[in-house]
């Protein structure tokens, strides 16, 4: 033990640029950054003149940003080594929620009394869950496995089972409107990605989840209120349910009480595992989970352009994810990065016990 | 003859030895005493013969052969028996089914649960257990003393040769106690051998004809009970061995930091005793006196039902470690990976996790670099051997995961520091380094409350040693004039 930590104490090489491509070579991104890239290159490959277009790169993102919503929030989640399926059921809620209001009236104000409707019902949902999970001690998986229903059943509740129309040109506009040629949906998954990226990495708060997730034993010790992280986390989840709510009103034009939002729980779930995360909790970032959606976008793009069937697109999905993660387990014995040349740069070589 | 023993039996945990060369001859028809602090070696050389553990080195010897005992099965289709402390048992199943699991009397796969029920109530009357169990009682619902004894009574109804009790009086009432030295007797007469380990000296003096102690994974000494005296045990057991592993005591310790008033919490009474600023309050007993868990009502870990804490005079809020922290009170936990550490962060991570909010500077963003400056200057102060700040703390040894740990308390700079076992598993070299970063700290004015298991340390760094027995403390010594012996007896309730 003591020896190998000398031998990798000796960084070989001290020149910090080779240093980072080192580093990046072992970082757990790197293989799905490469699926990533194969995928690209075989679609540019196949689909020379369609793949690698400015809109169907567009259309690929558009597709993503309700999945990466819930994705985003969804990671946090899994870092606490909890999960929430109820996230599709809420968007679902908030979405039927967000069109309900804007059928009141045309103005400005319906819209954006549309949207804060939609996030607050978005956040009753996630605290619901929060706090059943925070101090009801309900585990994760069945608190939000009721609510996925429960949700789901409020959504034909308020509805009462029928399509609502959005009046509101403010709603519409998101969908609409571009900026910079980039439509206003994609920005608004860029801009939440670099806002969870930024809060994971360098405050205090995306410290303390890990922490959380990590070891919630330490955590508490070290003065953390695990409970109130918890809390918050899930909360969170029903936030960006209502942001992706508002989304999908606007994508649609209507507050379709079977629009398939429930879909989104699994889909998140599948990013997230598939950009590295542990369901056991505290590994996991931001940019793999980001990654896990590229992929799915990608694939799902890739999938259609080659005139698959849609009866059969789900099987690639479903093995895709199973692949990850028994690449992911591999890599823990076949240390390719051996094979590479490569030698890890902080870890000795035996694991320890 | 048949004999049952051990040969040249080592065990290694790390760096360290858990057992070292052991070997014993256990006769038919004797009771063996096992005796030894803490760490001694004591439970490992039980779970070597029970085939939980295989030995690095050296055999087991069964019939006077040597066999290797790779699953407890193997143990038992030999004749040995192992009956731990927590008891390993099926506990949504009756005690009639637990006693006769593997053998339960079935037609077809189809058990007659009154047929099992009462054999084993027939059982339990031939060994002499009834009125204390029910047959057809769960488990679960049992008491520790009762599971105790359908343990001992499962390793009496297979056909026993070699039975080993680890400490087995320990959660049994007086009457249940004679009872299970009752049917050791009967046992015993029919040609078994038994090991008998505890930390009831007078307990061992009577029902042993040889006793044998270990100290530091070695045999120290064998005695016929008849021919020793507890004094000599106690000797035998502590050692002498007192190296200049420790700092100068000089310090002085000045005006009283904690005052802990009558303290009851759900498994220690009316704790009391004072700490003051720059002073080093040593903590003794056994593993199970209530060191850990009057640790743990100071730091708000678990809820105080009586009795007061006060710091610094005031009255201290001690409901959640949060607050304990902020008050100033922090606990470095007894077991660093399970309680201590984020294992798959980064060296850095671990040791600013509690300061971060003082790292703040715009908003919740952190002050990275200054975070690298704290870190790194800790590393050196705690001469921390690893790559970088950002090596994982799963991958560094033992001894410098606790340095990890300790830093982490150092940045806080807490009044009050509570140490629980901070030199557990961790080699010489880096014990004495942590002897120094503990003294270091009390000298800066720290108080610090210092745990351990390992009494030659206690008397190295403490200035006042509290020796703790059954969740009570049981006696005060200055450090001075107190003898290891001295604490082993007052821990022993001798």
């Amino acid at each position: 033990m003591t020896q190998d930590l000398k031998v990798n104490i000796k960084d070989p090489t001290p020149n910090p640029v080779w240093r980072v491509i080192r580093e990046a070579a072992h970082s757990p991104n790197i293989s799905l950054a490469l699926a990533l890239g194969i995928l690209c290159l075989v679609m540019a490959g196949l689909r020379p003149e369609t793949f690698l277009s400015q809109g169907n790169l567009l259309n690929i993102a558009l597709a993503v940003v309700l999945m990466g919503l819930c994705a985003l929030a969804q990671t946090l989640v899994i870092l606490t080594g909890g999960i929430d399926i109820s996230v599709g059921s809420t968007v679902g809620l908030t979405s039927v929620v967000c069109a309900l209001v804007a059928s009141t009236g045309t103005s400005v104000g319906s819209g954006i009394g549309a949207m804060a409707a939609a996030v607050g019902v978005g956040i009753l949902c996630g605290m619901f869950n929060g706090a059943l999970i925070a101090w009801g001690r309900v585990s994760p998986l069945i608190a939000t496995l009721g609510t996925y229903t429960a949700y789901q059943g409020f959504t034909y509740i308020v509805t009462q089972g029928r399509s609502t129309a959005v009046l509101s040109d403010v709603l519409s506009s998101i969908n609409s409107a571009a900026v910079g040629g980039i439509p206003v949906p994609i920005w608004i998954l860029i801009v939440f990605a670099l806002v969870f990226g930024a809060f994971m990495s360098f405050t205090d708060f995306g410290r303390n989840v890990y922490a959380v997730g990590g070891n919630p034993v330490a955590a508490r010790l070290a003065g953390i209120n695990v409970k109130l992280y918890l809390f918050g986390i899930y909360s969170l989840v029903g936030l960006m349910a209502g942001v992706a709510g508002v989304v999908l009103t606007a994508k649609q034009g209507a507050g379709i009480p079977e629009s398939g939002a429930g879909d989104l729980s699994l889909l998140s779930i599948t990013a997230v595992a598939l950009g590295g995360a542990a369901l056991t909790g505290g590994i996991g970032t931001i940019s793999g989970t980001l990654l896990g959606v590229a992929v799915l976008g990608v694939l799902e793009n890739g999938l259609l352009l080659l005139n698959v069937s849609a009866l059969y697109q789900p099987v690639p999905r479903g093995f895709l994810l199973i692949l990850a993660v028994l690449i992911q387990q591999w890599r823990g014995t076949l240390r390719l990065p051996k094979y590479l040349k490569f030698r890890r740069p902080h870890e000795p070589a035996a694991k320890e016990e | 003859m048949s004999g049952y023993g051990v040969r040249g039996v080592s065990k290694r945990f790390g760096p360290v030895h858990a057992l070292d060369q052991v070997s014993l001859d256990f006769h038919p028809g004797e009771v063996l005493g096992l005796l030894g602090e803490n760490g001694a070696g004591k439970s490992t050389l039980l779970r070597v013969l029970s085939g939980d553990h295989q030995p690095d080195s050296g055999t087991v010897i069964a019939d006077a052969q040597p066999v290797g005992l790779t699953h407890p099965k193997a143990a038992h289709d030999l004749g040995i028996f192992v009956v731990y402390q927590e008891p390993e048992l099926y506990p949504a199943l009756t005690v009639a089914e637990n006693l006769l699991a593997g053998q339960l009397p079935a037609v077809r796969h189809m058990v007659s649960m009154a047929r099992t029920i009462r054999m084993a109530e027939e059982l339990i009357r031939e060994y002499g257990f009834e009125g204390t169990l029910d047959p057809s009682a769960l488990v679960v619902n049992c008491s520790p003393a009762q599971r105790q004894c359908v343990e001992i009574l499962k390793a009496a109804i297979g056909d026993v040769r070699l039975l080993c009790l680890d400490e087995p009086t320990s959660s049994l009432s007086e009457d249940e106690s004679h009872r299970l030295w009752a049917l050791m007797e009967r046992l015993r007469l029919g040609g078994t051998s038994i090991v008998y380990v505890s930390h009831r000296m007078p307990e061992v003096m009577r029902l042993c004809g040889r006793i044998v102690v270990m100290r530091d994974g070695q045999v120290t000494g064998e005695r016929l009970a008849a021919e020793t005296s507890e004094d000599e045990l106690v000797r035998l057991m502590v050692g002498r061995t007192l190296s200049r592993m420790f700092p100068v005591r000089d310090r002085t310790p000045k005006k009283v930091r904690l005052q802990v008033d009558s303290v009851t919490t759900d498994s220690v009474r009316d704790i009391t005793f004072t700490v003051r600023e720059g002073e080093i309050l040593g903590l003794a007993g056994l593993v199970g006196a209530g060191r850990t868990e009057v640790a743990e009502a100071i730091c708000g870990v678990v809820p105080i039902r009586a009795g007061q804490i006060r710091l610094d005079g005031q009255l201290m809020d001690a409901t959640s470690p949060r607050a304990a922290l902020r008050a100033g009170v922090a606990l470095s936990p007894e077991d660093r990976k399970a309680q201590g550490l984020f294992l798959d962060r980064s060296i850095a991570e671990n040791i600013s996790l509690p300061i971060l909010r003082r790292l703040r500077r715009w908003g919740p963003f952190l002050d990275l670099a200054r975070e690298r400056d704290i870190v790194a200057d800790l590393m050196a102060r705690m001469r921390v051997k690893a790559p970088n700040a950002r090596a994982r703390a799963r991958t560094l040894s033992g001894g410098n995961q606790q340095k990890i740990l300790l830093s982490r308390w150092v940045a806080v700079h807490p009044s009050v520091l509570v140490l629980d076992e901070p030199t557990r598993g961790i080699d010489v070299g880096a014990k004495a380094e942590i002897y120094a970063l503990i003294d270091e700290l009390a000298r800066s004015g720290m108080a610090i409350v210092f745990i351990s298991s390992e009494t030659p340390e206690l008397l190295g760094l403490a200035d006042r040693i509290l020796v703790m027995s059954h969740g009570s403390i049981v006696g005060e010594l200055a450090a001075s004039d107190a003898t290891e012996e001295g604490i082993v007896r007052l821990a022993l309730g001798a």
